[in-house]
């Protein structure tokens, strides 16, 4: 069967994607995307430009506000689907309308983790069982990072002299440290990891970027938080090992996502954190596909990232489109702090038997990268501010290219004359 | 360096440019609003456009140039050497391309001509 309409609910990278290389390889049906904001917008800037106030709304939304005319792309901003029925090609929405199409693609990302922290409690208005649970904090100055309307409310607490603790030393922690500095903030930073992101960086460069933390005045301490709660100047914090607890004006927690899976689990889909779904993004239900941060690739990690949401998206629109997917591609992201850019590509390993680290330059001197190999095979690297190195790992890593420690080892030879060979 | 349109302004030696990078004009010298990126393709060819990418400020002179296309080095988004149409998020707007000419061995840039 062909397939005439779309209904894509989430307006995020992942859900305009989707509508864009539908339109982009001859999708000539109806499309409709569903957002839950006005226009959709991107979120890597809400920890960096956005927060720090350097950048307005319209300058990152997703698309140009007309793009969504000229693409003839139904928007259907402002409003959130509560209840989907898959099988009669049905969501519903919040104000009691209902939405068809032969296709729906889920891309409704997901809300951040709220740690059982005391004080930290769930706030779920009753009409939106299934849809969007705009879950937040209600201690008010308690923070979440996920949309805009998180990053306006944190940037009024970002004035010069507050004083934030950021939960959670992960990528978007860091990057709000680094912008709560930049406007004058106290910061104290905890994470029980000593350091965090070893995982995805290496233990070495891991360490390093969290040690640019003292470096930039934020303190930065390897505990957790026992509690949070009201005081008449703000949240009194006990962290763990301390006698007496902090005050601080704001605490942001950033301690992860939950995929917003609520439709699908509804419905009856197939979800284990996050929409499971097989390589072409297809559910356990034949009419509907999931993308972005709300699904998982069966028997993997969720990525969590912005380019795997965007090429999840790309699949999507060819499998609806019944074209050949685009080709595979190491994982690819990026994280900016203190005004580093850092990238990684594939996966980094501990150096053991069978893997091996190779620096190239110094590691704290950026530009630098780190590659991890195995045998003469790239598995993964980190760069920073060396964008040409993340983008050289990431072809030879495709190509399954032969190369030798020696050669990325050494910052004369151009990584790009190894894809020659 | 010499100016005049209508032999361009001389502004590097193809040699001084590897194959698949690029380097950036100031607007000081071409008299552009922004400056110029002259990026050379892994052919060997040569191909200007604004140096500012359209998404944020990444410079694309610093970029990947591949096949037809410069990538911008922060967060990827492709444009094309010859039209500067913006191939792939997140930026969305087009960049203006320049026309150069290669004479001798040196590159001679004609800020504002279509290529
Ligand atoms: C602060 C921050 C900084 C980041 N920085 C980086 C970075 O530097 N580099 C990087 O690679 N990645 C970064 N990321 C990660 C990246 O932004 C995400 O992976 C990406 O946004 C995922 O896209 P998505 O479309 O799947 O989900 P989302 O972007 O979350 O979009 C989902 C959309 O669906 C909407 N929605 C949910 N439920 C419903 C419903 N029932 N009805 C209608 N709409 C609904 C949501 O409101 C949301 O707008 C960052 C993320 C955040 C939050
Ligand atoms: S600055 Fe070029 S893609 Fe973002």
């Amino acid at each position: 069967m062909t397939v005439s309409s779309v209904l894509v609910v989430g307006g995020g990278i992942a859900g305009v994607s989707t509508v864009a290389e539908l339109r982009k390889n001859g999708f000539v049906g109806e499309l409709t995307l569903l957002s839950a904001d006005a226009v959709p917008y991107d979120r890597p800037p809400l920890s960096k430009d956005y927060l720090a106030g350097a950048r307005d709304l319209e300058s990152i939304a997703l698309q140009p506000a007309e793009w969504y005319a000229d693409q003839r792309v139904s928007l259907v901003g402002d409003t959130v689907a509560v209840a989907m029925r898959p099988d009669a090609g049905e969501v519903e929405l919040a104000d009691g309308q209902v939405l068809t199409a032969d296709r729906i693609v889920l891309a409704t990302g997901g809300r951040a983790v709220l740690p059982a922290i005391a004080q930290v409690r769930r706030d779920v208005p009753a009409a939106l069982p299934t849809g969007k649970r705009r879950e937040r904090p209600v201690v008010s100055p308690i923070h979440v990072l996920r949309e805009v309307s998180d990053a306006d409310r944190l940037r009024t607490s970002l004035v010069p002299g507050a004083r934030l603790l950021i939960v959670g030393g992960g990528l978007i922690g860091a990057e709000v440290a680094s912008t709560a500095r930049g406007l004058g903030v106290e910061v104290v930073l905890v994470d029980p990891l000593a350091p965090p992101l070893a995982a995805a960086v290496g233990i070495e460069v891991a360490t390093w970027l969290h040690g640019l933390h003292a470096d930039h005045g934020v303190e930065a301490l390897t505990t957790t938080v026992e509690t949070l709660l009201e005081s008449p100047t703000g949240i009194a914090a006990q962290l763990k090992g301390e006698p007496d607890s902090r005050e601080f004006d704001a605490v942001l927690l950033a301690v992860g996502l939950v995929p917003e899976a609520g439709l699908a689990e509804a419905a009856g889909l197939e979800t284990s954190r996050g929409i499971l779904v097989d390589a072409d993004q297809t559910t356990s239900h034949p009419s509907v596909l999931a993308v972005g941060d709300c699904s998982r690739l069966r028997d993997h990690h969720r990525a969590e990232h912005w380019e795997a949401a965007q090429l999840d998206g790309a699949r999507a629109a060819a499998t609806i489109l019944g074209s050949p997917p685009p080709p595979a591609t190491a994982p690819w992201w990026w994280s900016d702090r203190y005004g580093l850019h850092v990238e990684g590509v594939g996966e980094m390993r501990s150096p053991d038997a069978e893997h091996q680290t190779v620096v190239r330059g110094v590691v704290g001197e950026p530009p630098f990268a780190v590659f991890t190999l195995r045998g003469e095979r790239l598995l993964g690297a980190v760069a920073v501010d060396d964008a040409n190195a993340a983008k050289a790992a990431r072809r030879l890593i495709d190509r399954a290219a032969d190369v030798r420690a020696s050669d990325l080892a050494d910052p004369t030879q151009s990584l790009r004359t190894l894809l020659r060979r | 360096m010499d100016t005049g349109n209508s032999t361009g302004i001389r502004v590097a030696s193809v040699d001084d440019i590897p194959e698949g990078e690029g380097i950036a004009i100031s607007s000081d010298i071409t008299g552009t609003e922004d400056d110029i990126a002259i990026l050379r393709d892994d052919d060997g060819t040569c191909w200007a456009l604004n140096d500012t990418c359209t998404h944020e400020t990444a410079s694309l002179a610093e970029g990947w140039v591949e096949d037809g296309d410069v990538e911008c080095p922060l967060h990827s988004s492709r444009f094309n050497l010859k039209t500067g149409k913006v191939d792939g998020l997140p930026a969305t707007r087009d960049t203006v391309p320049h026309r150069v000419e290669v004479r001798d061995g040196e590159v001679y840039l004609f800020p504002n001509e279509r290529p």
